[in-house]
């Protein structure tokens, strides 16, 4: 068994492409048509490209609970998931200015340094760099 | 502040209070990061950091959840898969990350990777090379695509 994908909840599968490639700078892996114009788009990161695949799913808007479930994080302030990044300084500086909103700015937690931001798409995502 | 802020500052006070050992961990941890390619070892970074070895060894694991010594070979494999990508030979990558014998390192790498260096290696090219000649199929395709269009 291997762990290969991510999965994350999107309301609009268009726009969360755009967020996740032109902000965030994952590039796309697979990009099929399902049923009903939903689609399978995986993304990846450009320096680790047979890395897990992140999917952006339209979850939240075709099943009730899963949409209850990310407004209720999103209230919480409480990541869906997290990003592994090289510096939480560099990246909250460069998304900053691309206007990504941050909810917690970079902090130390033990051994950790994180910063959580909204993708946009109805997630609080955490980048995590540890010290 | 939200919910997730206050449980985080709630877990960070308790479990991250001694302020002391994480900036003592946080140092090994660098001093590896930094001389990883080097011959470490633990009686070495105990005496610079001023603390038992026994102590160090506990107050690592406690706080990354792996012992120094398992963080160096995963440090030294990391950087290897790095050289090997390079187009470095497998004894050359095995000395320049500090390991000490080619044999420990095969297994090691092996161990980690499910693959040996040299097959490691062999997939990266073949992979790279097959990724061009996509691309270039691509571009093709695409070329194709726009004279129908036209």
């Amino acid at each position: 068994m291997k762990v290969t994908l991510i999965s994350i909840p999107v309301r609009d599968q268009e726009k969360a492409l755009k967020f996740y490639t032109e902000v965030l700078g994952f590039i796309i892996k697979k990009d099929k048509p399902l049923e009903g114009g939903n689609r399978w788009v995986t993304l990846v990161s450009p320096e680790w490209q047979d890395g897990p695949e992140l999917l952006l799913e339209p979850g939240p808007n075709h099943f009730e609970p899963c949409k209850i479930y990310q407004d209720a994080l999103m209230k919480a302030g409480m990541p869906y998931t997290q990003f592994d990044v090289k510096s939480v300084d560099a990246e909250y500086e460069r998304l900053t200015k691309l206007g990504v909103e941050f909810s917690v700015k970079p902090s130390q937690m033990g051994t950790w340094k994180y910063a959580v931001f909204n993708d946009t798409c109805g997630n609080n995502i955490e980048l995590v760099e540890e010290l | 502040m939200t919910f997730y802020e206050r449980e985080i500052n709630r877990i960070n006070n308790i479990i991250y209070s001694n302020k002391e050992q994480i900036e003592s961990v946080i140092g090994v941890r660098n001093y590896i990061d930094n001389n990883y390619d080097t011959d470490l070892n633990l009686d070495l970074i105990s005496r610079l950091r001023f603390i038992s070895k026994f102590h160090l060894l506990r107050l690592f694991k406690k706080y990354y959840g792996l012992t120094p010594k398992q963080y160096l070979i995963y440090k030294r494999i990391e950087k290897s898969k790095e050289q090997l990508k390079n187009g470095m030979s497998v004894t050359k990558t095995c000395f320049a990350v500090g390991f000490e014998s080619l044999g420990s390192f095969s297994t090691l790498f092996k161990a980690k990777t499910g693959k040996s260096p040299s097959e490691f290696q062999k997939e990266q090219f073949s992979r790279s090379k097959l990724g061009s000649e996509f691309r270039h199929l691509e571009t093709n395709k695409n070329y194709q695509d726009e004279s129908n269009t036209n």
